[in-house]
Order: structure tokens, then C-alpha cells, then sequence
């Protein structure tokens, strides 16, 4: 169900261009942050699980998965070449799960691997808190790359709802909201974690029997939404 | 007059001339509009004004504060720093809008061909940009101020620190600007340019907690002050302290006020040095 000239199209435009600076940008800042409290002498559980909720699956998850889920498909069309693209004998549906394996890959790569190796540098391999947190970033980074890739279709302002819904429904009002919470593929994140990890520093909001299911119905409704929305695409002139 | 060279008998200008001092302003007022979406489609309207709406929330939460209650709500010195997601937003959605397209349609030749210098168009997208986030930082404060007046409290109105947010805030659109439009015309796509502005407000502000706890708990309690200065609106606030002398919005001190001055005019300055070098290199494409 992908089409690899597609896939290779994506992948040059986002990693050959100075995208991957942004790309690359968060995930050295996560490390640089671990390495940082390692050196300072607080390498501990707490410290930990404040990194890696407050930073790596709170700051970096959702700006990566922006960058990635919305830089597969927005800057084609803004740029009026997704055209030539849907022009050819390839379904719509395909490009845009061609297009959301590449995001997802990623986000596997830039946020899942930063996460472990992040964690492991400052507890190693204690209480699963590495594998936990990267077993999340990885799930959610997947949801993240669909659904930002569903805004991406939808709206020009993809990136910018995104940032709200990522800066000011998961973070602030699902700071004060309970409720919002469950809504939140952080929070599904932290389930994820919470699940493989043992730690007692972690405790998260929102049972796993909710996260699972929510995380694989918002994946395949944006993916399937998104190739629907192709289907029947119109352009429309820049503002 | 070069016009003799080669008339084909063309009626030829006569009206005043205005001299560069008009062609910036013209610049400035323009990219102030399409700030907001002003001359453009609504649906580049929908967002700034949408941004603008929830600045003015918190205000009238306070005034209602005041008119039923009778005590104050937000202090005026911490209304930037309470809000600064919103404007975090405003400054990353919108500073691409003023940048990018004249880099994407490649016309800052024709900018240039015309009496108007690098220098006059950074400054006058910077003097754009800076209105643009004072305005959505005085609005809502001057709302306050003025329900104040009316609404009458016990204790004289709180003139000096009304005036003070005015002036912090300028200091800080122009930091913000500054530095959010060089971040901004690094890319000619939109969509890019949101977003880098946006990671780096993320990444100053979300490292702020760890640095400074790590910081602490090591009783390194003088370097753990410095952690505050990574975001921008904290910097700004510390300067706001050293000014006039308002109570920290964050939770311990800051460092002392002299030098986080000199950051933030330090910031400034990379800023305009980082968009002129970027145009230079732009206008010679």
C-alpha cells in the first residue's frame, strides 16, 4: 500500500532541504539537556521522568511530529506541485499512506531513538523507563504524523492549528482539565510508558484500555480521512 | 534631465516627491496590515484576530474581577509573561506572513531598485512586527487600566506600573520581533517558518524547568537564577524588576537587572545584524 518513487520524492524533500536542521535541532537539545543533568550529578529517577515528560513527549514529540506529519505534504501544496503528483495513475488513498509511512519513519527515527538513548544516559536500563518512553514516543510519534498529517490536507494554517492543539490543549488545559486529558495523544504516550515502565515516579492519567484503542482509531481515521480529502482536491490560489 | 534620451512621449511624473522617509513608513504600514490579514483574503484574517480575541479574555476576567469583587486580578507587570503562549503563537503564525513572501516571489530586486535600502526594509518589517505584538500586549492592559479608572478601587489607580507594562512590552515586541522575523525569512515557506520560530520559543522555555531544578538541587543557586533568562518573556520581566522595580513573576530571583539588560539589548542587536546579513545575501540573487 505505497508507492516508493512517492516515498523518495518525500523523503529528499524533507531531509535534503534545511528542514533537517529543525529536525535534527530537537532531538540534540534533548541530549544535550540529558547530558547536561548527567554531568551536574542529578542522574536520577526524577530528574529523568522530568525530562522526558516535560521535554522529550511534552516539547519535542509535537513539534517533530508537526514538522514531519505537515512537511510531507504542506509545502507541495502550497507550492501548487502536488499537482504533478496527483496527476499521475496513482491512487490518492496511496499517496497518503505513502506519505504517512514516511512521516511515521521520521518521527521513529528523530524522536523514538533520541528518547531511549536519552533515558538511557541518565538512568540506563533501570525499571524500563528507556523502553517505556521510547515504546511511547514511537506510538504516539505514528498518531502525531497522522493526525498532522490530516491538518496538513485540510488547512494552510496546518501548522499553526497544530501548535495550538499540541501548546494549548495538551499542555495548558490539559494541565487543569481532567477531562481533556484523555484526548490527548501525550497522555496516550504516557499510558504506553507507564505500562512497560515500573518506575513509581510515573503515573499516568488515562488507562491503557482507553490509550490502545484511541491511538490506533485516531491513526487510521486521519490516514483514511486524509486519502478521502485527496480524492477530491481542489486548488486553490495562494493568499 | 535623463528623460530626454529617449522620449516616446509619455506624460511624465509631476507630483510631489516624498523622499525615502515615506517609502519606509509606506513598507512599515503595509506589512503592519498584513499582519492581520488587513487587504488580504478573511481567511488570513481568521487567525490573528482570533489570537487577538483571547489576549483580551484575561482582561475582561479582570475587570469583572474588579467590578464584582472589588480586588484586582492580574498584575500588569505579570500579563506578558501569563500570556505569553498566545503570543508565542501570534509572533510564530504571523512573523513568516511579513518575511516570507517577498523572499518566495523573489522581489526584493525590485524593493531595492527603488530608493529604499536594506537597512529601511528590515526596519521597517522589525517596526512592523514590533507594533503588531505591543498592540496585542497594550490593548488588554490599557482595557484593565481603564476599567480601573472607571470602576474606582480603594488606593490610588496603579498609573506608574500601567505605565511600566506599556514600556516592557514595547522592549519586548521589539526583542521578539527581532529575533522571531531573522528566524523567519531563513525560509521562504511558510509553513517552515512557523514552525522554527515556534521550536525555538519551545526549546528556550521548556528547558527552562530542567536547567533551573538541576541547577537547585546541586546548590548552585546563583547559576540556577540565570536559567530564567533562557525564555524570553522571563528576561524581559527581569528587566521590567530592574526597572521599575515590580515584583518577580517567576517563582525566586532574578539576576541582577543590569545584566539581563544587557542580554536583551545583546539579542536585539543579533537579531537586526542576522536579518540584514539574510537580505543582503537575498537582494544579491
Amino acid at each position: 500500500m505505497m508507492n516508493t518513487v512517492v516515498a523518495g520524492i518525500t523523503y529528499r524533500a524533507l531531509l535534503g532541504r534545511r528542514r533537517i536542521v529543525l529536525l535534527l535541532l530537537l532531538p540534540l537539545a534533548l541530549l544535550g539537556l540529558a547530558l547536561l543533568l548527567r554531568l551536574a550529578g542529578s542522574a536520577d529517577q526524577r530528574s529523568a521522568m522530568l525530562l522526558m515528560d516535560k521535554f522529550a513527549i511534552g516539547t519535542m514529540l509535537p513539534l517533530l511530529g508537526l514538522i514531519a506529519g505537515t512537511g510531507v505534504i504542506a509545502p507541495e501544496i502550497d507550492d501548487g506541485t502536488i499537482i504533478h503528483l496527483m496527476s499521475k495513475p496513482i491512487s490518492r488513498p496511496v499517496i497518503a499512506q505513502t506519505k504517512f509511512l514516511v512521516a511515521a519513519s521520521l518521527l521513529a527515527v528523530f524522536a523514538a531513538v533520541p528518547t531511549y538513548l536519552a533515558a538511557w544516559l541518565l538512568v540506563g536500563t533501570e525499571d524500563g523507563i528507556a523502553s517505556g518512553f521510547a515504546l511511547g514516543a514511537l506510538v504516539a510519534g505514528v498518531a502525531y504524523a497522522a493526525v498532522f498529517l490530516l491538518l496538513g490536507v485540510v488547512t494552510r494554517h496546518a501548522v499553526t492549528v497544530g501548535i495550538i492543539y499540541a501548546l494549548v490543549w495538551e499542555s495548558l488545559v490539559g494541565g487543569f482539565v481532567q477531562g481533556a486529558r484523555k484526548f490527548s495523544i501525550q497522555q496516550w504516550a504516557q499510558s504506553i510508558a507507564d505500562q512497560i515502565s515500573t518506575s513509581p515516579f510515573l503515573q499516568a492519567d488515562v488507562t491503557l484500555g482507553f490509550a490502545v484503542p484511541a491511538l490506533v482509531i485516531a491513526t487510521v481515521a486521519a490516514v483514511f480521512l486524509a486519502g478521502r480529502r485527496l480524492r477530491a482536491y481542489s486548488l486553490t490560489g495562494d493568499e | 534631465m535623463s528623460s530626454e534620451i529617449y522620449d516616446i512621449g509619455y506624460r511624465h511624473y509631476d507630483g510631489p516627491r516624498l523622499g525615502p522617509g515615506h517609502s519606509t513608513r509606506a513598507l512599515a504600514v503595509h506589512s503592519l496590515r498584513g499582519v492581520f490579514g488587513l487587504g488580504r483574503t478573511a481567511r488570513s484574517k481568521i487567525m490573528p484576530f482570533s489570537l487577538a480575541a483571547v489576549m483580551l479574555l484575561p482582561a475582561i476576567v479582570s475587570i469583572a474581577m474588579m467590578a464584582m469583587m472589588g480586588r484586582r486580578g492580574m498584575p500588569y507587570s505579570g500579563f506578558a509573561v501569563f500570556m505569553q503562549p498566545v503570543l508565542a503563537i501570534f509572533l510564530a503564525s504571523q512573523a513568516p506572513t511579513v518575511v516570507a513572501p517577498d523572499l518566495r516571489f523573489r522581489v526584493l530586486p525590485l524593493y531595492l531598485s527603488r530608493p529604499v535600502t536594506i537597512t529601511q526594509y528590515v526596519g521597517a518589517k522589525v517596526a512592523a512586527m514590533t507594533a503588531a505584538m505591543s498592540l496585542l500586549v497594550a490593548a488588554p492592559v490599557t482595557l484593565i487600566y481603564v476599567g480601573e479608572l472607571v470602576i474606582d478601587l480603594d488606593g490610588p489607580p496603579q498609573t506608574k506600573e500601567y505605565l511600566g507594562a506599556l514600556v516592557t512590552g514595547l522592549l519586548l515586541s521589539l526583542l521578539l520581533s527581532s529575533v522571531g522575523l531573522a528566524i523567519a525569512s531563513l525560509t521562504p515557506r511558510r509553513g517552515l517558518g512557523v514552525a522554527s520560530v515556534i521550536a525555538v520559543y519551545l526549546l528556550s522555555s521548556a528547558s527552562v524547568p530542567i536547567v533551573y531544578s538541576t541547577l537547585a538541587s546541586t546548590g548552585n543557586d546563583a547559576g540556577a537564577r540565570w536559567a530564567w533568562l533562557l525564555n524570553p518573556f522571563w528576561l524581559v520581566d527581569a528587566v521590567q524588576v530592574w526597572l521599575f522595580g515590580t515584583t518577580p513573576n517567576a517563582e525566586g530571583e532574578y539576576p541582577a537587572g543590569p545584566y539581563c539588560g544587557l542580554v536583551v539589548v545583546a539579542l536585539i542587536a543579533v537579531g537586526l545584524a542576522a536579518l540584514a546579513l539574510r537580505y543582503r545575501k537575498a537582494a544579491s540573487r
